[in-house]
């Protein structure tokens, strides 16, 4: 049997009567219902200190020239936006966070996907390989940074040293080094850091799958791949959606693994526009611009979400 | 005791509390440092409390990279700060922004007259913005063209005296199967990056600017020019091995797959250290490949922040710990040299037995007395760490093929030209 909140007010009117009732008035009048906002005040003030007021000074901040080494703050219009859009980074650095984005994204997705479905599975041992894939989850960025140099070292470089035993190259390549590597290298660091997220929420996810509907599959079809085509999929297609779009923002707002590994270089190569933001804030000591680069950076991601949700189905997250 | 007595003893002991504060208290000073040889810093700084009871000094540290952005902000951020490590490009920036202090404003006159008269050309330039000093030298040191005298010896090769005899070693080398002869610290985002090639340019003879500080190195003709052009050249033909940091090429070289670098000099220390080196005593410097020889002279140094001058305790004070670190008699500047090799500003160390015979087991010091007679300082503006973060990006473009090096070259001296007319119509 189930009680509802309509039987239960009947049932307390019933029973309190006179002053109790009075009483009672009193503190209806202090519900959550009659003052939304003024119940949400503990909640929005922390909010509003934390997030809106330094993002409203950001953007003052971008209209104005400030120059660390200058007292002055004289109002610059959008004087800092057309100096960053038209400088020759700018377009370099763009370019490197739109393809950074394109392919780590999916690939953080499907890769944790695939492991997230093995680790699903009972083995000897299972336990310990779940937590070892979790590992990279713990490490602060500038850690797996140093350790992805250390794979990628030319000369002392785990990854060379098995390409050379392999005899599949003759001489040492310069992942970090090379202009046409170091992004994806970089890329590769990247999704290696935030596969485990990735991982958790799907294994969450199939864990909710009803386990009869998963038999009743096993039976009717034996292919693996069309049983997660049409069955484990559509039930974990609102968790993929999610994990997209919050890993093709996380990519297109990356900085730790660039400033820990390339520095943005070789010259512009693995630059991308959220690491522009540091350089011109602190490396040229350019608050205004490195501001301006920052909203947008916030507007492209805006453009990101609009177009990933777009492009998605108009039922996803309605109830089956 | 009657109430009179416990009146009158109180008033006694307040008196003479009230009558001597500035003694009894301490002034806790703040101490801003990049993280090299932490343990060093703070042993020189227990010293200095035992000597001076009543400063208590606290240290605070941050990595290299990360130094010039924590300082600034501390400085914006007015977090108190009291003493700090400077930097040469960095001096004339903070000076002109009100940051620091000259140390005439902290110190008595005739006490820095007489210290600046033991400083060396280039150190002293380099703690100096509108005639006035702002720092003594922590440590000054040069930037040095350093070889694997083993290897050279092995393959019959003479110490290459120009850029061009460098490529003909790297070449032959190549040949002989080392597939990266050269060694370079390639990291766009360290000021040691833009220092080194400084550094190779005034080998050649260059000069980056005039008189007037008007760039003239993007003319093909400038001898800097012609030093990127070596770099991009030595690049394309697969000679050089990059490295991110001098502390990736103490082991590269000593795998004895490398026969040249160009680094700081303390890091010939380093290279040669036979505790920890496999290869220690087959490193040598040599003269910077060139017409000239010269090389980059710079200075690291203490500086008193405007904040802690503008406090007579607290100025007093961080006199006292400048004075202590790098004043007379040179004994934490000598402690540097003889147990790190770091080199120094302070001209007397020259002749000091100790340092003599530290620096002995890892260096001719008579090629290294030569080296810093040559040396130049850098040319440093209030603009110079802004600019220089700017062009150290074009110059990795360059030197990896990525950018054509007139392009490069123009762009850089085209940002010169801005920032100087922006700063000087601030």
């Amino acid at each position: 049997m189930r009680f509802r909140a309509g039987n239960g007010r009947r049932f307390g009117a019933a029973c309190f009567s006179g002053s109790h009732r009075q009483n009672l008035t009193a503190i209806r009048m202090w519900t959550t219902k009659r003052f939304p906002a003024f119940w949400l005040l503990p909640a929005l003030l922390p909010v509003a200190l934390m997030t809106i007021y330094p993002v409203a000074y950001a953007f003052w901040t971008s209209l104005h020239s400030v120059v660390l080494l200058f007292p002055d703050e004289p109002f610059a219009g959008l004087d800092n936006y057309t100096r960053v859009i038209t400088s020759n980074y700018f377009l370099d650095a763009l370019k490197n966070s739109l393809v950074f984005t394109v392919f780590t994204a999916p690939a953080v997705v499907i890769l944790g996907t695939l492991i997230a479905l093995f680790l699903q599975r009972h083995f000897f041992g299972s336990q310990v390989v779940r937590s070892i894939v979790l590992l990279p989850w713990v490490l602060p960025g500038a850690i797996s940074a140093v350790l992805w140099i250390w794979i990628f070292h030319p000369s002392f470089g785990v990854l060379n040293g098995v390409l050379r035993d392999l005899h599949l190259i003759g001489g040492s390549i310069p992942w970090l080094t090379s202009p046409r590597l170091a992004l994806f290298a970089v890329g590769v660091a990247h999704v290696w850091t935030q596969i485990p997220f990735a991982v958790v929420l799907l294994m969450a996810a199939l864990s909710a799958i009803n386990s009869e509907t998963l038999e009743a599959a096993a039976i009717d079809c034996r292919s693996a791949l069309r049983r997660f085509r049409h069955v484990v999929f559509p039930e974990i297609k609102a968790m993929v959606v999610v994990l997209t779009v919050y890993n093709a923002l996380t990519a297109f707002t990356t900085y730790d693994l660039v400033y820990a590994m390339t520095g943005g270089g070789p010259g512009t190569a693995t630059t991308l526009l959220s690491f522009q933001i540091w350089r011109e804030s602190f490396s040229m000591y350019d608050f205004g611009a490195g501001s301006a680069v920052a909203f947008i950076v916030v507007a492209i991601s805006a453009l990101l979400i609009v177009a990933i949700t777009r492009a998605l189905p108009s039922d996803l997250f309605a109830s089956e | 005791m009657n109430i009179r007595t416990f009146l009158a003893a109180s008033a006694i002991v307040s008196g003479a509390a009230v009558a001597q504060p500035a003694y009894s208290e301490d002034i806790d000073l703040e101490f801003v440092v990049w993280n090299y040889s932490l343990e060093t810093i703070q042993d020189n700084v227990k010293k200095f409390e035992e000597a001076n009871p009543g400063i208590k000094v606290k240290v605070t540290d941050y990595t290299w990279p990360d130094y010039q952005d924590s300082i600034v902000l501390r400085f914006r951020g007015n977090t108190p700060t009291d003493v700090i490590y400077g930097g040469q490009d960095w001096l004339p920036a903070w000076g002109a922004a009100g940051f620091i202090a000259p140390l005439d404003s902290v110190a008595p006159a005739a006490d820095v007259d007489a210290l600046k008269a033991d400083i060396a050309g280039f150190a002293l330039t380099d703690v100096t913005y509108k005639d006035k000093i702002y720092g003594l030298p922590y440590y000054a040191d040069t930037i040095s063209f350093i070889y694997n005298k083993k290897i050279l010896a092995d393959a019959g090769i003479p110490v290459p005296t120009t850029w061009e005899e460098v490529t003909a070693a790297a070449e032959k080398l190549k040949a002989g199967g080392m597939e990266h002869p050269i060694v370079y610290e390639y990291n766009q985002e360290l000021p040691n990056f833009y220092d080194a090639f400084v550094a190779q340019a005034y080998g050649r003879g260059a000069e980056l600017f005039d008189k007037d500080l008007n760039p003239v190195f993007a003319d093909p003709n400038n001898e800097a020019y012609k030093q990127l052009q070596w770099l991009a050249d030595a690049y394309a033909k697969g000679l050089v091995q990059s490295e991110t940091h001098e502390s990736k090429i103490i082991p590269a070289m000593n795998t004895g797959k490398h026969a040249f670098t160009i680094v700081y000099t303390y890091v010939l220390a380093a290279l040669n250290n036979a505790a920890d080196q496999p290869r220690a005593g087959e490193f040598a410097l040599a003269p910077m490949p060139g017409a000239t020889h010269s090389t980059l002279g710079f200075a690291k140094s203490y500086v008193v922040t405007a904040q802690a001058a503008a406090d007579p305790a607290r100025a007093e004070a961080a006199w006292k710990f400048v004075n202590f670190m790098a004043g007379k008699p040179y004994t934490v500047a000598k402690r540097w040299a003889v147990e790190k090799g770091l080199g120094f500003g302070q001209l007397p160390l020259f002749q000091d037995k100790d340092v003599i015979d530290a620096w002995g087991k890892w260096a001719d010091v008579k090629a290294l007395g030569d080296q810093a007679s040559i040396a130049k300082a850098g040319t440093y503006t209030e603009y110079s760490s802004v600019w220089s973060a700017y062009f150290r990006p074009l110059l990795a473009k360059a030197m990896v093929g990525e950018a054509p090096v007139d392009q490069v070259m123009k762009d850089g001296a085209e940002r010169w030209n801005q920032l100087k007319q922006q700063f000087a119509n601030r």
